[in-house]
């Protein structure tokens, strides 16, 4: 599996998404299913971000890699800071009165969404966040 | 900004042709932009369709804009939306900001 480590800052976003697009360029991913991708990676990097070592900066690994059978692929985010389970929490409420009162768990409730699978285990002083998504779909191939 | 924005006013009405993307590294950028011309005109027209991305930073950047036109009984619509894109509006509930036109 391919890494990357940077500091968990957001102006190292592009940094990540590149990193994970870069291993994605070559499987004829449609256009909704990166997009998807970019998002769930941003969400969990900016997570990350903002309160992993808050109010300290500390470093993020990014791992990368595409499995067969079905086409897939796998990304895990691994970082040292504070023990967080952003899969334990009930997801965020998307009534109407929920919207204009809440600003947390949008994120994460992408991720859920948009993702085949999440999962999240803490390990050797790190929380590891495991994402997975297929990346054969039939709507919009363009690349 | 890595988003351009371009404005067409109608009396008190404007539409934004936005084209690019909103995520963590730019949504405060966009919305200073979108807060002034919702401080300024009483409907706003967001033209989605150059819009390729946006993430949960964005939407919070829609919220503020939408609340900034409902106070003065304004309101926010939106055309030309991508289909992942509004996948992203769906799943979170903030279909309820736009009136789609």
């Amino acid at each position: 599996m391919e890494n990357l480590t940077v500091n968990a800052v957001v102006e190292n976003l592009d940094e990540v998404v590149g990193f994970v697009f870069k291993r994605l360029s070559h499987y004829g991913c449609s256009k909704k299913t990166l997009m998807q991708i970019r998002l769930a990676v941003e969400e969990i990097f900016v997570n990350i971000s903002s309160y992993a070592y808050d109010p300290s900066v500390g470093p993020a690994e990014v791992r990368c890699e595409v499995l067969q059978d079905p086409l897939r692929v796998v990304i895990q985010f691994l970082d040292g800071g504070r023990p967080f389970d952003p899969l334990a929490k009930d997801d965020a409420d998307t009534s109407a009165d929920a919207l204009f009162s809440r600003e947390g768990g949008l994120g994460i409730l992408l991720v859920k969404e948009t993702m085949d699978g999440v999962h999240y285990s803490y390990e050797n002083g790190k929380n590891v966040l495991t994402i997975e998504k297929r990346l054969t779909d039939t709507e919009d191939v363009c690349l | 900004m890595s988003m351009k924005m371009d404005l067409i006013k109608r009396g008190n009405d404007a539409e934004l042709k936005m084209d690019g993307y909103i995520d963590a590294t730019n949504a405060a950028e966009v919305e200073e932009v979108l807060m002034d011309v919702a401080g300024k005109f009483d409907n706003l027209l967001l033209d989605m369709e150059k819009l390729e991305y946006v993430s949960s930073a964005g939407l919070r950047a829609f919220k503020r804009v939408y609340m900034e036109l409902r106070r003065k009984s304004g309101t926010l619509s939106a055309k030309n939306v991508d289909k992942a894109i509004m996948e992203v509006l769906e799943v979170t509930g903030f279909t309820r900001l736009f009136k789609f036109v």
